[in-house]
């Protein structure tokens, strides 16, 4: 094998220019698509980071059955009790993968300086579970101010946009107005403990953050509508679905629950876009490898006719010539690649060095141009090109393996 | 020994007093096009183990034709042929291969050596595509390089070789199976007065030596007086085939 293997090399670095061109396509190639991989990779990563942590979706949200569809028309009925989120959070927290599970409300209506109103719609969260959810996170898109506190429940977070056109800024006052669950308005003072960025531009200029217990004093209720928990792992999202879906069944509690990816129509979208520019672009690549292979092997063979008739005259099987055409093929998948890695590492240097900025639509601040180095896509492109040069190198390999021996020793 | 029916031929079969080459009623025909062309038009033939035979003739007598016929990389049209007891015809592709492996080795007026093997690797060539380990192969071809003069071109590759050396290694790469036949067409056409003798030499005495049927096709006088048979053809015909020296 390895003989063969060496000859397959030899024969690769006959027609060194050739070679170089088909080696270049499939470096170039394996490049493109291991750095928008890589791009990828990280932006999903950070989608994903928004979505649970940033928009503090958590890995999983239970509902009570049946708010999904109609808890807006008739809230009090498809919201939870004190006694079951006590209950729940109780069942849910035994579980080792769950960090946390916490009550949320929402909230929405008009805030007001005095002068001006506009609607808003607000989270009504516990702020020290709201811390943890946020994490890291928190670095990333820190809050101006000091942010929400449970000893102060009326003081709120407001999103940038809608603090300006209020002008809101940390430690002023403000009205919010709702209608209560049972329909009666309600209106309540406000302070303004915190201004941050919600990263959408679509969002900014009317999110807000409440404690729990303010939410609930303005919608006059001590419920909860859903109760959001924090996992260990993102990976294991389903699992945990499965698992907690049966346990709160089997204790009598009628719920469902949803997963981060199902709640941030953000991440969906985006994914599904870039999954397709994905497949487009491998799909071309995929086309420049096969044909830079088929034509590099075409010419091989046709170049090498008379050797291919001398190899069969010394008794080489037809199976055997057609190995060692694949085996070029692959070896040029194999060297290819290697060019491909290079590139990317280097590539992947260089953004890590300039670190650039962009803003995506629809972001409200410039954020960091990342590619990340994922050795495990590396390994499985360097795969895929491998076998699909060397499947590639099969078409010209099988021509040249059913070739006459006698009109191929007198190939001129 | 030509066996017919009234119906036609009747196969051979084997015999454990057959030649090393039996041919019989073998036509070969080429078409170019809608032209038929009668390469060969019935030979009979029996060539014995350890003979050393030429075949001669005007060009486009048909002795490479009936040089590729008995090296298995050819079939006739008509007529069986049977090498080493084994009727070529119903042998499938894979099993011809095997059969030239093993029992055939070619020797090409081109030298027709893999350009990017050195001369070791080329002699080895026959041996690793039986399946040889490594070292049996590398030994076995090294023996043969020095049987041919050849011990310290080992590591060189062909372009870096004369004809006359290249052709040394082709007869190395011929005799490193150890076959019972080697068929060489045309050896000594690309090669200077000297090298020829030196290749005439060579195979005469690796005929000797070993008992290697040696079968030639070949226009070459210097050769033609070495052999101990000459076999004329003419039109695809045989008309001369018995002459023994």
């Amino acid at each position: 094998m390895i003989k063969w293997m060496t000859l397959a090399i030899r024969n690769i670095l006959r027609n060194k220019r050739r070679s170089f061109v088909t080696l270049l396509a499939i470096g170039v190639g394996f490049t493109a698509i291991s750095l928008f991989r890589g791009y990828t990779s990280n932006m999903y990563w950070g989608l994903r980071e928004s979505a649970i942590r940033g928009e503090g979706l958590g890995h999983l949200t239970i509902y009570k059955a049946g708010w999904l569809e109609k808890g807006k028309l008739d809230p009090e009925r498809y919201m939870f009790s004190r006694a079951e989120v006590d209950k729940i959070t109780k069942l849910v927290t035994e579980e080792k993968e769950v960090i946390l599970a916490t009550p949320q409300i929402q909230v929405t209506g008009i805030v007001s300086n005095g002068i001006t109103s506009t609607i808003f719609i607000a989270q009504g969260v516990v702020p020290q579970d709201d811390r943890t959810i946020k994490g890291a996170w928190a670095d990333f898109r820190p809050v101006k101010g000091g942010g929400l506190n449970e000893k102060k429940p009326y003081g709120v977070e407001v999103t940038q946009d809608l603090a300006r056109y209020l002008n809101l800024t940390p430690g002023k006052d403000g009205v919010v107005m709702t209608t209560t669950l049972s329909g009666q308005m309600n209106a309540m003072d406000i302070q303004v403990m915190g201004v941050y960025d919600s990263g959408s531009d679509a969002t900014n200029d009317k999110y807000m953050r409440f404690t729990s217990d303010f939410a609930q004093s303005l919608l006059d209720t001590k419920m909860a509508e859903r109760i959001v928990v924090l996992l260990n792992s993102w990976e294991s999202t389903e699992k945990i679905r499965a698992l907690l879906l049966t346990k709160l069944t089997h204790a009598g509690i009628a719920c469902e629950m949803k997963t981060w990816n199902e709640l941030s129509l953000f991440y969906s979208k985006v994914r599904g876009m870039f999954d397709m520019i994905f497949m487009f672009l491998f799909s071309i690549v995929l086309v420049i490898v096969v044909m830079s292979t088929v034509n590099t092997m075409g010419m091989a063979v046709l170049e090498r006719t008379r050797e291919i008739g001398t190899l069969r005259a010394l008794g080489l099987k037809r199976r055997g010539v057609s190995l060692l055409f694949a085996m070029e093929g692959g070896v040029l998948g194999l060297f290819g690649s290697f060019i491909g890695v290079v590139l990317h590492v280097s590539v992947w240097a260089i953004i890590r060095a300039s670190s650039p900025t962009y803003t995506p639509p629809g972001i409200s601040t410039p954020v960091p141009l990342v590619v990340d180095l994922v050795p495990q896509a590396l390994v499985v492109l360097m795969l895929c090109l491998i076998f699909l040069s060397l499947f590639a190198a099969i078409i010209p390999a099988r021509r040249a393996a059913k070739q006459n021996v006698v009109d191929a020793l007198g190939h001129v | 020994m030509i066996r017919r029916k009234k119906d036609g031929l009747q196969p051979l079969k084997r015999r454990d007093d057959m030649a090393l080459i039996e041919m019989q009623c073998i036509k070969k025909d080429y078409f170019l096009g809608e032209t038929v062309v009668h390469a060969l038009q019935g030979i009979d033939l029996q060539i014995e183990k350890g003979e050393f035979i030429a075949i001669w003739g005007p060009s486009g007598s048909g002795k490479t034709t009936l040089l590729n016929l008995i090296g298995a990389i050819d079939e006739p049209t008509t007529g069986d042929l049977a090498i080493a007891g084994k009727e070529v015809r119903s042998l499938s592709d894979n099993e011809r291969s095997e059969l030239r492996n093993e029992a055939i080795g070619f020797i090409f007026q081109g030298f027709n050596l893999i350009p990017v093997l050195s001369a070791l690797e080329n002699v080895m060539l026959p041996l690793q595509i039986r399946g040889a380990s490594l070292g049996e192969a590398k030994a076995k071809a090294l023996s043969r390089l020095q049987e041919v003069g050849l011990s310290e071109f080992v590591r060189h590759r062909p372009f870096k070789m004369s004809g006359g050396q290249q052709q040394r290694v082709a007869i190395a790469r011929a005799f490193v199976n150890d076959p019972s036949l080697v068929i060489a067409d045309e050896p000594t056409a690309n090669l200077d007065t000297e090298t020829a003798r030196i290749i005439i030499g060579l195979m005469r005495e690796l005929n000797e030596k070993e008992g290697t049927t040696f079968i030639f096709s070949t226009h070459d006088q210097r050769l033609l007086d070495q052999v101990r048979r000459l076999v004329r053809l003419e039109d695809g015909r045989i008309v001369d085939g018995g002459m023994k020296r």
